[in-house]
């Protein structure tokens, strides 16, 4: 019984400590020139909207895969919208030529990798997995 | 063209395994359907009280290809069970970046009539089944032309203004429809969106096929001494100088033709709603001015979203002898519907659709007056890929 109750509280523990814990960070390149970029201007580059940084370069958004923690957390904290509400704005776009979704690559070490090596690149990683070889431009 | 199609589908398999590694982007859309009416006293295109699997279903299948950094190739072949399945194409252009606010271009594209035309056959990208017909009644949805796309911000409006000129010859109806132009503005900001449009053509018909036959033969009728209608018109106190006119005005040739279109929208993710209101204009009173609107309100409970539309279409006519003869030739209609669906998303990309449509018939373009109403029953499943 005793067993059982441990049990229960040490899972109570680790769900909270993870959904309390669970910090998303938008990252670039070093090489990237924004210090730091605002949720309005990352939900324009990621839906499409806007093309380029606040300084003028060019902005490739990189998406994480389909039912990722980091990508389900971005959507609803970043661009608020659910799964399919996101499927259903970029089937707009799709199908008029006018837009096609960020390209998904991955997990957190994937986007890692890829951003940090092209500083035209804009990704999203669970805060726990940052290190020097990108920079944080926007936490939540 | 079907075997076009056929090859390019082929090619589309084909190729399918390496799409990411080359930058060729294949995507898709389907829809099946089924629907019943429940009585045969109104009438909706293609539906009967027998049900019918064909009439909502439909499939798309795009390819877009990046050339090089400012241009990109884009076909998209439809094929509608409402026509037999035969395969179209919906788009094929190329598209030219002048820069990031500016896309010119060129080849076969959708004409950006209404606030949902852009993707008028993915059902997916809207709650119903299919748009309602009061509104989007415009019998055909591209243009052979040229078009270009101009984005801008003003404070927090995200807007864009597209411009398009063309020419398109309906296969076998008899019609060609010339410097076909328009203009369509949209802005968006936060939930909320608003679009204008305007649209305008010139009408040529040769008098042969489907359409043109009808339309010859009606201007003949006005003019030929002893028919009905030119005896009618003659004991209603009109000239044969006025029935000439009449003739004149009734023959489509070099007619010009078009409508206004607003549209307002809202959605905050949990409410959304839109309403969307057309009135046409022109010169040819064998095709009657027409005024459409819809109303639409739309709840998402999670993964069902249940929603409600009011819609309806009436004709305006002229007056004078070219009412007289409007009326003569039963050119009036007015209808309207009340929609009530649900959208079930059962995952990120398909969904599944109930729809109960109840269509209340006033007036009939050729059979007069008819006050009936039925009701249409439809269900689909919708997926893109």
């Amino acid at each position: 019984m005793t067993t059982f109750k441990q049990l229960c509280c040490t899972c109570i523990i680790s769900f909270f400590t993870i959904t309390a814990f669970a910090e998303t960070s938008v990252i670039v390149s070093v090489n990237n020139g924004n210090a730091s970029i605002d949720k309005n201007t990352i939900s324009k580059i990621f839906l499409g909207k806007s093309k380029s940084f606040p300084d003028g370069s060019q902005a490739l958004p990189i998406d994480q895969n389909d039912g990722a923690a980091a990508r389900e957390s971005f959507n609803s904290n970043v661009l608020g919208k659910s799964a399919s509400q996101l499927k259903s704005y970029w089937s707009r776009l799709i199908f008029t030529g006018k837009g096609t979704p960020p390209k998904q690559s991955g997990s957190d070490s994937d986007v890692k990798a890829l951003v940090s090596n092209n500083p035209n690149m804009i990704g999203y990683i669970d805060s726990s997995a940052v290190d020097s070889s990108v920079k944080v431009v926007h936490k939540f | 063209m079907k075997n076009f199609a056929k090859s390019l589908l082929l090619a589309s398999i084909g190729i399918a395994s390496s799409s990411q590694a080359n930058d060729l982007n294949i995507n898709g859309f389907l829809s099946v359907g089924a629907s019943m009416l429940d009585n045969d006293k109104v009438e909706i295109s293609g539906y009967d009280t027998d049900g019918g699997f064909k009439q909502d279903t439909i499939l798309g299948l795009q390819l877009s290809k990046q050339v090089n950094d400012s241009t990109t190739v884009t076909g998209q072949l439809v094929s509608r069970g409402s026509e037999d399945y035969n395969t179209e194409s919906a788009w094929a252009y190329i598209n030219f970046a002048a820069n990031d606010d500016l896309d010119l271009r060129m080849g076969r594209l959708r004409v950006p009539f209404y606030y949902y035309s852009d993707f008028l056959e993915v059902g997916f990208a809207y709650d119903w089944i299919r748009p309602p017909a009061e509104v989007y009644s415009v019998p055909f949805s591209s243009v052979d032309g040229v078009d270009a796309t101009y984005r801008f911000s003003i404070g927090n409006w995200d807007n864009s203004a597209q411009f398009y000129y063309g020419r398109y010859t309906p296969e076998g109806a008899g019609v060609d429809l010339r410097n076909f132009t328009g203009l369509a503005l949209s802005g968006q900001t936060g939930d909320f969106s608003l679009r204008a449009s305007y649209h305008r053509l010139e009408i040529i018909s040769d008098g042969t096929g489907s359409f043109g036959a009808v339309n010859q033969g009606a201007a003949a009728l006005i003019g030929t001494t002893g028919s009905p209608l030119n005896t009618g018109l003659l004991a209603a106190g009109y000239s044969n100088q006025d029935i000439a006119g009449a003739v004149d005005d009734f023959t489509l040739t070099g007619q010009e033709i078009g409508f206004y279109g607003i549209a307002a929208g809202y959605d905050n993710g949990d409410y959304s709603a839109i309403a969307e209101y057309t009135q046409s204009f022109g010169d040819a009173p064998f095709i009657p001015i027409v005024n459409t609107y819809l109303v639409k309100a739309a709840k998402r409970f999670s993964d069902i979203t249940a929603h409600l539309t009011f819609t309806s279409s009436e004709t305006e006519l002229d007056s004078g002898i070219n009412e007289t003869i409007q009326k003569s030739l039963m050119l009036e209609d007015k209808q309207s519907s009340i929609i009530l669906g649900a959208r079930y998303d059962y995952d990120s990309s398909s969904a599944l659709k109930f729809e109960i449509q109840q269509l209340t018939e006033d007036m009939r373009s050729g059979a007069g007056e008819i006050d009936e109403t039925g009701m249409l029953y439809s269900v689909a499943i919708d997926l893109v890929f």
